[in-house]
């Protein structure tokens, strides 16, 4: 199992860096274009909001470790900002405001990035939050359709298709499918 | 992939070509062509985002201040939207505030 590895402490050029890291994972597990995009966007998010809530703009540390074990990605995102946890976000005033022009501007990404994920994991440990977000990889012969990327449905001919960006939260890092290793 | 967007105006429509990737770092140029757009007599602000490739909650942002500097008056219409940014804004329910359109539907 190759495990990728990204650690982070200048924002500026951050958001490339982390579209390329999860380019290359996700093609080391052979996600769909569809799930790829995903996975993307996922990440984006939720390291966009540890920089900008978190850390407030100012210098800290990300750290990105990825791998694919059997049938599932994986990807950790450690931060040592002041401990939260994404799920406990709630995006249903935002969502549900209406006309459009009466919404806030923001808190649309964590719910994104929930949404986006097959699974997503967190724990606080040692001063640091850990976000683990997995994304089950398609059967072997699934293949995509369409020319653009994320115009695929590979999951719905692998019989995984559980609806569109389907999710599960688990209460801890580490319970997450049971094969994301432990981090110290 | 870098962001790139242009602004033409024409008639009573504002066009905004995006071409590449929109996150956080990208939206504060979309913001400022949205700023622009707003300052003139427009009926219409088209967003073309064939081009688009990614999109981030950050070009949803960018949606949502839009209809608030221009008012709801104005129409924005958004043309040509690939499947996964259109999913994007579908999931949230943004697509309730615009007209989506396919490039074919503007011809």
């Amino acid at each position: 199992m190759t495990t990728r590895r990204l650690r982070v402490h200048e924002w500026a050029g951050a958001g490339a860096a982390i579209a390329y890291f999860t380019t290359s994972l996700a093609q080391d597990g052979g996600l769909t274009g569809r799930q790829a995009y995903r996975l993307r966007l996922a990440a984006d998010e939720i390291t966009a909001n540890i920089i900008h809530h978190g850390y407030h703009g100012r210098p800290g540390m990300l750290e990105l470790e990825g791998a694919v074990a059997d049938d599932r990605l994986w990807l950790r995102i450690v931060d040592t900002a002041p401990r939260f946890d994404p799920r406990t976000h709630d995006p249903t005033p935002r969502l549900d405001a209406d006309p459009v022009e009466a919404r806030e501007e923001g808190g649309f990404g964590l719910y994104l990035a929930l949404q986006a994920l097959d699974e997503f994991a967190y724990e606080y440990r040692a001063g640091h939050n850990h976000n683990v977000l997995i994304m089950c990889r398609p059967a072997q012969g699934a293949t995509e359709t369409g020319g653009k990327g994320g115009n695929d449905d590979g999951e719905h001919r692998t019989g995984r298709r559980r609806g569109a960006w389907h999710h599960r939260h688990r209460t801890s890092a580490s319970a997450a499918g049971g094969r994301v290793p432990d981090q110290a | 992939m870098e962001f790139h967007a242009t602004l033409h105006v024409e008639g009573a429509s504002a066009n905004i070509r995006l071409v590449g990737e929109l996150d956080s770092a990208a939206a504060p140029r979309l913001n400022e062509l949205i700023t622009q757009a707003a300052e003139q007599e427009v009926s219409r602000l088209v967003l073309l985002m064939s081009e688009l490739s990614y999109m981030s909650s950050a070009g949803l942002r960018c949606i949502v201040m839009a209809h608030q500097k221009l008012g709801s008056d104005v129409d924005i219409v958004l043309v040509g939207t690939t499947p996964p940014v259109a999913e994007t804004i579908k999931l949230t329910g943004l697509h309730r505030g615009v007209i989506m359109q396919d490039p074919a539907e503007t011809r």
